[in-house]
Protein backbone atom coordinates (compact mmCIF):
# COMPACT_ATOMS: atom_id res chain seq x y z
CA UNK A 1 0.00 0.00 0.00
CA UNK A 2 1.35 3.30 -0.82
CA UNK A 3 2.19 5.89 2.17
CA UNK A 4 -0.25 8.65 2.48
CA UNK A 5 2.09 12.08 3.10
CA UNK A 6 -0.65 14.36 3.56
CA UNK A 7 -4.38 13.54 4.59
CA UNK A 8 -7.65 15.58 4.73
CA UNK A 9 -10.23 13.69 6.00
CA UNK A 10 -13.89 15.20 5.66
CA UNK A 11 -12.88 18.70 6.05
CA UNK A 12 -15.15 21.34 6.57
CA UNK A 13 -14.83 25.13 6.88
CA UNK A 14 -18.02 27.45 6.96
CA UNK A 15 -17.35 31.41 7.06
CA UNK A 16 -21.12 32.46 7.69
CA UNK A 17 -23.08 30.95 5.89
CA UNK A 18 -20.91 30.35 2.99
CA UNK A 19 -19.52 27.02 2.96
CA UNK A 20 -15.60 27.12 1.67
CA UNK A 21 -15.03 23.59 2.20
CA UNK A 22 -17.46 20.66 2.05
CA UNK A 23 -16.29 17.45 3.34
CA UNK A 24 -13.07 17.66 1.54
CA UNK A 25 -11.24 14.47 1.35
CA UNK A 26 -7.70 13.87 -0.29
CA UNK A 27 -4.92 11.71 0.12
CA UNK A 28 -1.34 12.58 -0.99
CA UNK A 29 0.65 9.60 -1.65
CA UNK A 30 4.48 9.98 -1.08
CA UNK A 31 6.75 10.44 -4.25
CA UNK A 32 4.34 12.07 -6.26
CA UNK A 33 3.84 15.27 -7.34
CA UNK A 34 -0.30 16.47 -7.12
CA UNK A 35 -2.04 18.63 -8.70
CA UNK A 36 -4.02 20.55 -6.82
CA UNK A 37 -6.97 21.92 -9.77
CA UNK A 38 -9.90 24.37 -9.19
CA UNK A 39 -10.78 27.09 -10.54
CA UNK A 40 -9.99 30.63 -9.09
CA UNK A 41 -12.36 30.69 -5.97
CA UNK A 42 -12.78 27.05 -5.44
CA UNK A 43 -11.25 26.55 -2.04
CA UNK A 44 -7.57 25.49 -2.84
CA UNK A 45 -5.61 27.95 -0.48
CA UNK A 46 -7.92 27.33 1.99
CA UNK A 47 -7.17 23.77 1.87
CA UNK A 48 -3.66 24.13 2.05
CA UNK A 49 -4.39 27.00 4.84
CA UNK A 50 -6.28 23.99 6.65
CA UNK A 51 -3.28 21.42 5.62
CA UNK A 52 -0.79 23.68 7.42
CA UNK A 53 -2.89 24.90 10.17
CA UNK A 54 -3.50 28.38 9.82
CA UNK A 55 -7.07 27.56 9.66
CA UNK A 56 -9.11 25.39 11.86
CA UNK A 57 -11.91 23.92 10.50
CA UNK A 58 -15.47 23.37 12.10
CA UNK A 59 -14.94 19.30 11.41
CA UNK A 60 -12.93 16.95 9.58
CA UNK A 61 -8.84 15.79 10.44
CA UNK A 62 -5.68 16.60 9.05
CA UNK A 63 -2.59 14.49 9.17
CA UNK A 64 0.89 15.81 8.05
CA UNK A 65 3.14 12.30 7.99
CA UNK A 66 0.71 10.57 9.88
CA UNK A 67 0.83 13.30 13.01
CA UNK A 68 -2.33 14.54 13.48
CA UNK A 69 -2.12 18.40 12.85
CA UNK A 70 -4.50 19.24 16.05
CA UNK A 71 -2.95 17.28 18.38
CA UNK A 72 0.47 17.19 17.13
CA UNK A 73 1.26 20.17 15.02
CA UNK A 74 4.85 20.38 15.52
CA UNK A 75 5.48 17.34 14.35
CA UNK A 76 3.17 17.28 11.57
CA UNK A 77 4.53 20.59 10.42
CA UNK A 78 8.49 19.71 10.86
CA UNK A 79 8.34 17.86 7.91
CA UNK A 80 6.43 20.40 5.76
CA UNK A 81 7.67 23.47 3.46
CA UNK A 82 5.35 25.33 1.89
CA UNK A 83 4.91 28.79 -0.27
CA UNK A 84 1.57 30.06 0.46
CA UNK A 85 0.30 32.13 -2.40
CA UNK A 86 3.15 35.38 -2.97
CA UNK A 87 6.40 34.33 -1.99
CA UNK A 88 6.21 36.77 0.98
CA UNK A 89 10.15 37.60 2.10
CA UNK A 90 10.85 40.81 3.98
CA UNK A 91 12.09 43.24 1.12
CA UNK A 92 14.45 45.11 3.58
CA UNK A 93 16.65 41.94 3.56
CA UNK A 94 18.99 39.93 1.46
CA UNK A 95 17.83 36.87 0.24
CA UNK A 96 20.39 34.86 2.61
CA UNK A 97 18.90 36.95 5.52
CA UNK A 98 15.34 35.57 4.70
CA UNK A 99 16.83 32.37 4.63
CA UNK A 100 18.55 32.69 7.64
CA UNK A 101 15.52 34.09 10.09
CA UNK A 102 13.46 30.92 9.07
CA UNK A 103 16.53 28.71 9.95
CA UNK A 104 16.73 29.80 13.31
CA UNK A 105 12.92 29.80 13.96
CA UNK A 106 13.24 26.03 12.78
CA UNK A 107 16.43 25.38 14.05
CA UNK A 108 18.32 24.25 10.66
CA UNK A 109 22.53 24.10 10.51
CA UNK A 110 23.56 26.63 8.27
CA UNK A 111 24.90 24.74 6.19
CA UNK A 112 20.90 23.87 5.21
CA UNK A 113 20.79 27.51 3.43
CA UNK A 114 23.80 26.93 1.36
CA UNK A 115 22.11 23.47 0.37
CA UNK A 116 18.69 24.52 -0.80
CA UNK A 117 20.06 28.12 -2.63
CA UNK A 118 21.93 25.68 -5.10
CA UNK A 119 18.52 23.35 -5.28
CA UNK A 120 16.92 26.33 -6.64
CA UNK A 121 20.02 28.47 -8.21
CA UNK A 122 19.92 31.10 -6.40
CA UNK A 123 23.42 31.20 -4.72
CA UNK A 124 24.67 34.56 -6.97
CA UNK A 125 21.67 36.60 -6.25
CA UNK A 126 21.67 35.84 -2.29
CA UNK A 127 23.62 38.83 -1.04
CA UNK A 128 21.00 41.12 -2.73
CA UNK A 129 18.35 42.61 -1.28
CA UNK A 130 15.30 40.96 -1.90
CA UNK A 131 13.23 44.21 -2.68
CA UNK A 132 15.19 43.92 -5.90
CA UNK A 133 14.22 40.76 -6.79
CA UNK A 134 12.37 40.07 -9.50
CA UNK A 135 9.27 37.57 -9.00
CA UNK A 136 10.66 34.84 -10.92
CA UNK A 137 12.96 35.39 -8.17
CA UNK A 138 11.39 35.63 -5.45
CA UNK A 139 9.77 32.64 -6.56
CA UNK A 140 12.67 30.91 -6.35
CA UNK A 141 13.74 32.41 -3.38
CA UNK A 142 10.54 31.70 -1.67
CA UNK A 143 10.83 27.79 -2.28
CA UNK A 144 14.47 28.12 -1.23
CA UNK A 145 12.88 28.99 2.39
CA UNK A 146 10.79 25.86 2.28
CA UNK A 147 13.15 23.32 1.59
CA UNK A 148 15.53 24.81 4.32
CA UNK A 149 14.01 22.04 6.59
CA UNK A 150 14.86 19.23 3.90
CA UNK A 151 10.96 18.42 4.22
CA UNK A 152 9.39 15.40 3.21
CA UNK A 153 5.95 17.28 1.88
CA UNK A 154 6.47 20.10 0.08
CA UNK A 155 3.44 22.82 -0.52
CA UNK A 156 3.55 24.86 -3.46
CA UNK A 157 0.36 27.45 -3.54
CA UNK A 158 -0.24 28.54 -7.35
CA UNK A 159 4.12 28.34 -8.17
CA UNK A 160 3.92 30.14 -11.62
CA UNK A 161 1.52 32.33 -10.70
CA UNK A 162 2.48 36.04 -12.21
CA UNK A 163 5.64 34.28 -14.16
CA UNK A 164 6.70 35.46 -17.77
CA UNK A 165 6.46 32.47 -20.36
CA UNK A 166 10.42 32.10 -19.38
CA UNK A 167 10.02 32.14 -15.58
CA UNK A 168 6.67 29.78 -15.67
CA UNK A 169 9.20 26.71 -18.04
CA UNK A 170 12.00 27.35 -15.49
CA UNK A 171 9.88 26.96 -12.14
CA UNK A 172 8.04 24.27 -13.86
CA UNK A 173 11.49 22.34 -14.59
CA UNK A 174 12.19 23.37 -11.35
CA UNK A 175 9.42 21.67 -10.02
CA UNK A 176 9.57 18.35 -11.98
CA UNK A 177 12.97 17.56 -10.46
CA UNK A 178 12.71 18.49 -6.97
CA UNK A 179 11.04 14.63 -6.59
CA UNK A 180 14.33 13.28 -7.47
CA UNK A 181 16.61 15.67 -6.03
CA UNK A 182 15.39 16.23 -2.39
CA UNK A 183 13.19 12.60 -2.23
CA UNK A 184 10.17 15.53 -1.56
CA UNK A 185 6.32 15.26 -2.37
CA UNK A 186 5.16 17.66 -4.12
CA UNK A 187 1.56 19.01 -3.82
CA UNK A 188 0.89 21.90 -5.98
CA UNK A 189 -2.27 23.85 -6.62
CA UNK A 190 -3.00 25.70 -9.75
CA UNK A 191 -5.79 26.73 -11.97
CA UNK A 192 -4.05 25.71 -15.12
CA UNK A 193 -4.75 22.94 -16.28
CA UNK A 194 -1.89 22.23 -19.02
CA UNK A 195 0.40 23.02 -15.67
CA UNK A 196 -0.94 20.52 -14.04
CA UNK A 197 -1.03 17.84 -16.61
CA UNK A 198 2.93 18.60 -17.60
CA UNK A 199 4.35 18.27 -14.31
CA UNK A 200 1.22 16.00 -11.80
CA UNK A 201 1.67 12.66 -11.40
CA UNK A 202 -2.05 12.72 -9.33
CA UNK A 203 -4.51 15.29 -9.45
CA UNK A 204 -7.56 16.80 -7.14
CA UNK A 205 -10.27 18.53 -8.67
CA UNK A 206 -11.74 20.81 -6.39
CA UNK A 207 -14.68 22.74 -7.24
CA UNK A 208 -17.03 25.09 -4.65
CA UNK A 209 -15.21 23.40 -1.63
CA UNK A 210 -15.73 20.28 -3.07
CA UNK A 211 -13.60 17.07 -3.97
CA UNK A 212 -14.41 15.90 -7.55
CA UNK A 213 -11.53 13.79 -8.30
CA UNK A 214 -8.51 12.76 -6.34
CA UNK A 215 -6.50 10.11 -7.82
CA UNK A 216 -3.49 9.48 -10.42
CA UNK A 217 -3.79 10.94 -13.85
CA UNK A 218 -4.28 7.67 -15.44
CA UNK A 219 -7.22 7.35 -13.44
CA UNK A 220 -8.93 10.23 -14.49
CA UNK A 221 -8.46 10.26 -18.24
CA UNK A 222 -9.98 6.97 -17.70
CA UNK A 223 -12.78 8.85 -16.36
CA UNK A 224 -13.22 10.51 -19.38
CA UNK A 225 -14.57 8.66 -22.54
CA UNK A 226 -13.10 9.01 -25.77
CA UNK A 227 -15.15 10.43 -28.70
CA UNK A 228 -15.07 9.96 -32.02
CA UNK A 229 -14.37 12.05 -34.62
CA UNK A 230 -15.93 12.03 -38.15
CA UNK A 231 -16.08 14.51 -41.25
CA UNK A 232 -17.52 12.42 -43.98
CA UNK A 233 -19.95 13.77 -47.08
CA UNK A 234 -22.42 13.83 -48.11
CA UNK A 235 -23.55 14.38 -45.03
CA UNK A 236 -27.12 12.69 -45.07
CA UNK A 237 -25.99 9.87 -46.28
CA UNK A 238 -23.23 9.66 -43.31
CA UNK A 239 -26.29 10.04 -40.73
CA UNK A 240 -27.71 7.49 -42.07
CA UNK A 241 -24.75 4.96 -42.07
CA UNK A 242 -23.17 6.14 -38.72
CA UNK A 243 -26.88 5.73 -37.41
CA UNK A 244 -26.83 2.42 -39.25
CA UNK A 245 -23.81 1.39 -37.47
CA UNK A 246 -25.04 1.66 -34.35
CA UNK A 247 -23.74 4.56 -33.04
CA UNK A 248 -26.47 6.46 -30.80
CA UNK A 249 -26.49 10.13 -29.81
CA UNK A 250 -24.21 11.35 -32.64
CA UNK A 251 -23.89 14.76 -32.58
CA UNK A 252 -23.98 16.71 -35.89
CA UNK A 253 -22.46 19.99 -37.21
CA UNK A 254 -22.77 20.38 -40.54
CA UNK A 255 -20.18 17.40 -42.13
CA UNK A 256 -18.66 16.55 -39.09
CA UNK A 257 -19.80 14.25 -36.66
CA UNK A 258 -18.95 13.33 -33.00
CA UNK A 259 -19.83 10.32 -31.46
CA UNK A 260 -19.42 9.93 -27.80
CA UNK A 261 -20.96 6.54 -27.43
CA UNK A 262 -18.61 5.01 -24.65
CA UNK A 263 -19.53 1.59 -25.22
CA UNK A 264 -18.98 1.26 -29.05
CA UNK A 265 -15.59 3.22 -29.32
CA UNK A 266 -13.28 0.95 -30.19
CA UNK A 267 -10.64 0.70 -32.97
CA UNK A 268 -12.43 -2.06 -34.71
CA UNK A 269 -15.72 -0.04 -34.78
CA UNK A 270 -14.09 2.98 -35.99
CA UNK A 271 -12.28 1.10 -38.97
CA UNK A 272 -15.82 -0.70 -39.67
CA UNK A 273 -17.39 2.31 -40.07
CA UNK A 274 -15.00 3.89 -42.18
CA UNK A 275 -15.30 1.26 -44.57
CA UNK A 276 -19.16 1.30 -44.46
CA UNK A 277 -18.87 5.15 -45.28
CA UNK A 278 -16.79 4.20 -47.54
CA UNK A 279 -19.04 1.72 -49.65
CA UNK A 280 -22.60 3.89 -49.01
CA UNK A 281 -20.01 6.97 -51.78
CA UNK A 282 -19.24 8.89 -48.37
CA UNK A 283 -15.71 10.78 -48.95
CA UNK A 284 -14.55 10.61 -45.49
CA UNK A 285 -12.30 13.13 -45.07
CA UNK A 286 -10.91 12.99 -41.19
CA UNK A 287 -12.18 10.00 -39.00
CA UNK A 288 -10.17 9.85 -35.70
CA UNK A 289 -10.19 8.40 -31.78
CA UNK A 290 -9.87 11.91 -29.74
CA UNK A 291 -8.01 11.07 -26.38
CA UNK A 292 -9.42 13.10 -23.66
CA UNK A 293 -7.13 15.72 -22.50
CA UNK A 294 -7.43 17.09 -18.70
CA UNK A 295 -8.98 19.88 -19.75
CA UNK A 296 -11.77 18.08 -21.53
CA UNK A 297 -11.85 15.74 -18.33
CA UNK A 298 -11.97 18.52 -16.14
CA UNK A 299 -14.35 20.32 -18.12
CA UNK A 300 -16.49 17.32 -18.09
CA UNK A 301 -16.31 16.69 -13.94
CA UNK A 302 -16.62 20.60 -13.13
CA UNK A 303 -20.02 20.30 -15.61
CA UNK A 304 -21.42 17.89 -13.86
CA UNK A 305 -20.61 17.66 -9.88
CA UNK A 306 -23.25 15.56 -9.09
CA UNK A 307 -22.76 12.77 -11.75
CA UNK A 308 -18.62 12.80 -11.33
CA UNK A 309 -19.07 12.13 -7.53
CA UNK B 1 13.19 31.00 22.34
CA UNK B 2 16.70 32.63 22.17
CA UNK B 3 16.27 31.75 18.37
CA UNK B 4 12.79 33.17 18.05
CA UNK B 5 14.28 36.44 19.40
CA UNK B 6 17.25 36.36 17.22
CA UNK B 7 15.21 36.11 14.01
CA UNK B 8 12.54 38.70 15.09
CA UNK B 9 15.69 40.71 15.65
CA UNK B 10 16.95 40.08 12.44
CA UNK B 11 13.90 41.19 10.71
CA UNK B 12 14.46 44.89 12.03
CA UNK B 13 17.97 45.15 9.68
CA UNK B 14 17.50 48.12 7.11
CA UNK B 15 13.68 48.52 8.42
CA UNK B 16 12.48 51.90 8.92
CA UNK B 17 11.69 50.64 12.14
CA UNK B 18 15.15 51.75 13.44
CA UNK B 19 14.93 55.00 11.80
CA UNK B 20 11.75 55.81 13.57
CA UNK B 21 13.51 54.51 16.86
CA UNK B 22 16.36 57.19 16.28
CA UNK B 23 13.85 60.29 15.87
CA UNK B 24 12.61 60.46 19.66
CA UNK B 25 16.47 60.82 20.98
CA UNK B 26 17.67 63.36 17.84
CA UNK B 27 14.57 65.63 18.48
CA UNK B 28 14.77 65.87 22.05
CA UNK B 29 19.12 66.82 21.82
CA UNK B 30 17.84 69.50 19.34
CA UNK B 31 15.17 70.60 21.20
CA UNK B 32 17.09 70.13 24.59
CA UNK B 33 20.22 72.62 22.93
CA UNK B 34 17.84 75.24 21.45
CA UNK B 35 16.07 75.66 25.08
CA UNK B 36 19.42 76.01 26.60
CA UNK B 37 20.83 78.03 24.39
CA UNK B 38 17.71 80.41 24.27
CA UNK B 39 18.33 80.74 28.07
CA UNK B 40 14.33 80.45 28.28
CA UNK B 41 15.00 76.64 29.91
CA UNK B 42 15.22 75.58 33.39
CA UNK B 43 18.88 77.00 35.05
CA UNK B 44 18.88 74.00 37.59
CA UNK B 45 19.61 70.10 36.52
CA UNK B 46 17.10 68.35 38.54
CA UNK B 47 14.65 70.94 36.58
CA UNK B 48 16.20 70.32 33.34
CA UNK B 49 15.79 66.43 33.90
CA UNK B 50 12.18 66.57 34.70
CA UNK B 51 11.34 69.02 31.93
CA UNK B 52 13.38 66.42 29.38
CA UNK B 53 11.62 63.76 30.69
CA UNK B 54 7.76 65.92 30.74
CA UNK B 55 8.39 65.76 26.63
CA UNK B 56 9.13 62.63 26.42
CA UNK B 57 6.25 61.16 28.97
CA UNK B 58 3.36 63.05 27.68
CA UNK B 59 4.26 63.45 23.33
CA UNK B 60 7.04 61.56 22.23
CA UNK B 61 6.67 58.47 24.64
CA UNK B 62 3.09 57.60 22.94
CA UNK B 63 4.00 58.80 19.62
CA UNK B 64 7.32 56.61 19.47
CA UNK B 65 5.33 53.74 20.91
CA UNK B 66 2.41 54.12 17.57
CA UNK B 67 5.58 54.26 15.42
CA UNK B 68 7.54 51.23 16.43
CA UNK B 69 4.43 48.57 17.26
CA UNK B 70 2.63 49.58 14.00
CA UNK B 71 6.26 49.29 11.98
CA UNK B 72 7.36 45.96 13.60
CA UNK B 73 3.68 44.72 12.97
CA UNK B 74 3.91 45.96 8.99
CA UNK B 75 7.23 43.90 8.83
CA UNK B 76 4.96 40.59 8.23
CA UNK B 77 1.86 42.57 7.43
CA UNK B 78 3.01 44.26 4.84
CA UNK B 79 4.93 41.55 2.56
CA UNK B 80 2.38 39.03 4.61
CA UNK B 81 4.78 36.86 5.90
CA UNK B 82 2.39 35.83 8.89
CA UNK B 83 1.08 32.88 6.65
CA UNK B 84 4.82 31.52 6.28
CA UNK B 85 6.08 32.67 10.10
CA UNK B 86 3.09 31.30 11.92
CA UNK B 87 2.73 27.62 9.70
CA UNK B 88 6.79 26.95 10.71
CA UNK B 89 7.10 24.12 13.45
CA UNK B 90 7.62 26.48 16.19
CA UNK B 91 5.17 27.15 19.01
CA UNK B 92 3.60 30.15 17.95
CA UNK B 93 3.46 32.10 21.66
CA UNK B 94 7.49 31.97 21.16
CA UNK B 95 6.77 34.12 17.74
CA UNK B 96 4.65 36.81 19.51
CA UNK B 97 6.58 36.73 23.02
CA UNK B 98 9.59 37.00 20.49
CA UNK B 99 7.47 40.18 18.83
CA UNK B 100 6.90 41.73 22.30
CA UNK B 101 10.52 41.81 24.02
CA UNK B 102 11.73 42.87 20.75
CA UNK B 103 9.09 45.56 21.15
CA UNK B 104 9.80 46.15 25.13
CA UNK B 105 13.56 46.35 24.31
CA UNK B 106 13.46 48.87 21.32
CA UNK B 107 11.28 50.71 23.41
CA UNK B 108 13.73 50.58 26.11
CA UNK B 109 16.76 51.77 24.21
CA UNK B 110 14.81 54.76 22.96
CA UNK B 111 13.84 56.01 26.31
CA UNK B 112 17.26 55.73 27.61
CA UNK B 113 18.59 57.27 24.40
CA UNK B 114 16.07 60.36 25.50
CA UNK B 115 17.77 59.98 28.73
CA UNK B 116 21.43 60.43 27.75
CA UNK B 117 20.00 62.90 24.72
CA UNK B 118 18.82 65.29 26.95
CA UNK B 119 21.66 65.33 29.36
CA UNK B 120 23.64 65.60 26.64
CA UNK B 121 21.71 68.80 25.08
CA UNK B 122 22.91 71.08 28.06
CA UNK B 123 26.94 71.14 27.76
CA UNK B 124 26.00 71.85 23.82
CA UNK B 125 23.39 74.01 24.11
CA UNK B 126 25.44 75.91 26.82
CA UNK B 127 27.84 76.76 24.25
CA UNK B 128 26.10 78.57 21.78
CA UNK B 129 24.54 80.87 24.52
CA UNK B 130 26.25 84.24 26.73
CA UNK B 131 26.85 83.13 30.44
CA UNK B 132 24.90 80.43 30.50
CA UNK B 133 24.93 78.31 33.15
CA UNK B 134 23.41 75.23 34.57
CA UNK B 135 23.04 74.79 38.48
CA UNK B 136 23.69 71.85 40.13
CA UNK B 137 24.65 68.08 38.79
CA UNK B 138 23.34 65.99 36.77
CA UNK B 139 21.82 63.38 38.33
CA UNK B 140 22.16 60.06 36.61
CA UNK B 141 20.28 58.13 39.35
CA UNK B 142 17.55 60.51 38.74
CA UNK B 143 17.26 60.27 35.28
CA UNK B 144 17.16 56.63 34.97
CA UNK B 145 14.49 56.51 38.15
CA UNK B 146 12.30 58.97 35.84
CA UNK B 147 12.62 57.47 32.53
CA UNK B 148 12.96 53.68 34.00
CA UNK B 149 9.03 54.40 35.67
CA UNK B 150 7.89 56.27 32.58
CA UNK B 151 9.10 53.05 30.88
CA UNK B 152 6.87 50.32 33.26
CA UNK B 153 4.07 52.95 33.78
CA UNK B 154 3.65 53.34 29.40
CA UNK B 155 3.80 49.38 29.40
CA UNK B 156 -0.05 49.43 29.06
CA UNK B 157 0.13 51.55 26.01
CA UNK B 158 2.95 49.61 24.58
CA UNK B 159 0.98 46.06 25.13
CA UNK B 160 -2.65 48.20 23.71
CA UNK B 161 -0.71 49.73 20.75
CA UNK B 162 1.11 46.62 20.01
CA UNK B 163 -2.03 44.10 19.99
CA UNK B 164 -4.25 46.53 17.74
CA UNK B 165 -0.85 46.81 15.42
CA UNK B 166 -0.31 43.12 15.15
CA UNK B 167 -4.42 42.22 14.73
CA UNK B 168 -5.27 44.85 12.15
CA UNK B 169 -3.11 44.78 8.82
CA UNK B 170 -3.92 48.24 7.81
CA UNK B 171 -1.99 50.52 10.45
CA UNK B 172 -4.72 53.10 10.36
CA UNK B 173 -6.76 51.34 13.22
CA UNK B 174 -3.86 51.33 15.62
CA UNK B 175 -2.04 54.89 14.30
CA UNK B 176 -5.78 56.34 15.06
CA UNK B 177 -6.38 55.33 18.43
CA UNK B 178 -2.59 55.92 19.26
CA UNK B 179 -3.07 59.53 18.19
CA UNK B 180 -6.59 59.96 19.96
CA UNK B 181 -5.31 58.81 22.93
CA UNK B 182 -2.13 61.14 22.70
CA UNK B 183 -4.43 64.11 22.10
CA UNK B 184 -6.99 62.82 25.42
CA UNK B 185 -3.86 62.40 27.59
CA UNK B 186 -2.82 66.19 26.38
CA UNK B 187 -6.53 67.55 27.07
CA UNK B 188 -7.18 65.77 29.88
CA UNK B 189 -4.10 66.04 32.10
CA UNK B 190 -4.71 67.44 34.82
CA UNK B 191 -7.90 65.49 35.55
CA UNK B 192 -8.57 63.91 38.77
CA UNK B 193 -9.41 60.43 36.91
CA UNK B 194 -6.61 60.87 34.13
CA UNK B 195 -4.59 58.60 36.63
CA UNK B 196 -6.59 55.85 35.31
CA UNK B 197 -6.17 56.53 31.44
CA UNK B 198 -3.20 54.12 29.98
CA UNK B 199 -1.76 57.42 27.76
CA UNK B 200 -1.93 59.42 31.09
CA UNK B 201 0.16 56.91 33.24
CA UNK B 202 3.67 57.87 31.94
CA UNK B 203 2.88 61.47 32.93
CA UNK B 204 1.63 61.01 36.41
CA UNK B 205 4.83 59.49 37.37
CA UNK B 206 5.99 63.05 37.80
CA UNK B 207 2.73 64.02 40.13
CA UNK B 208 3.57 66.00 43.39
CA UNK B 209 2.04 63.34 45.10
CA UNK B 210 4.56 60.06 45.20
CA UNK B 211 1.63 57.74 46.03
CA UNK B 212 -0.08 59.25 42.86
CA UNK B 213 3.04 58.40 40.48
CA UNK B 214 3.85 55.06 42.43
CA UNK B 215 0.15 53.80 41.32
CA UNK B 216 0.81 55.19 37.81
CA UNK B 217 3.57 52.51 37.18
CA UNK B 218 1.63 49.63 39.23
CA UNK B 219 -1.23 49.54 36.88
CA UNK B 220 0.62 50.50 33.90
CA UNK B 221 2.73 47.96 34.72
CA UNK B 222 0.92 45.33 36.04
CA UNK B 223 -1.93 46.33 33.22
CA UNK B 224 0.37 45.92 30.69
CA UNK B 225 1.69 42.71 31.48
CA UNK B 226 -1.73 41.94 31.71
CA UNK B 227 -2.52 42.72 28.38
CA UNK B 228 0.51 41.45 26.62
CA UNK B 229 -0.25 37.99 28.08
CA UNK B 230 -3.55 37.51 26.95
CA UNK B 231 -2.80 39.21 23.48
CA UNK B 232 -0.18 36.48 23.19
CA UNK B 233 -2.32 33.84 23.88
CA UNK B 234 -5.40 35.32 21.44
CA UNK B 235 -2.69 35.36 18.89
CA UNK B 236 -1.47 31.85 19.08
CA UNK B 237 -4.99 30.05 19.15
CA UNK B 238 -6.82 32.31 16.62
CA UNK B 239 -7.27 31.73 12.83
CA UNK B 240 -4.77 33.26 10.29
CA UNK B 241 -6.72 33.56 7.11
Amino acid sequence: MTETVLTLQGVTLRYGKLTALDGVDLAIPSGAIYGFLGPNGAGKTTAIRCAMGLLTPQSGRVAIGGHDLKRNRRKALASVGAVIETPALFPNLTGRENLDVTRRLIGARPAQIDRALELVDMRDAAKRRVGHYSLGMKQRMGLARALLAEPRLLILDEPTNGLDPAGIRDMRALIRDLPTRTGATIFMSSHLLSEVEQIATHVGLLQHGRVLFDGSLDDLSRQQTPRLIVEASPADNAAAVIAGAGFANAIREGDRFTLADADALTTERAAALNAALHAAGCAVSELRLERADLETTFMTLTAQPEDAA
Amino acid sequence: MINALIAEALKLRRSLVLLVAATPPVMVFALGVLIVASGNGPEEWTMQTMAGSAIWAFFLLPMSVIGITALIAQLEHGPNTWSHTLALPVPRWQVFAAKVLVTLGLMAVVSFAVALAGWASVPVGLQFGDDLEMAGQFDPGLALQLYGKMFIAGLLVMAIQWTLAMRFRSFAAPVSIGIGGTFVAVAAASAEQGLYFPWLMPVNVLASEGSRGELAVMMGGLGGLIVFTLAIIWMSRRDWG
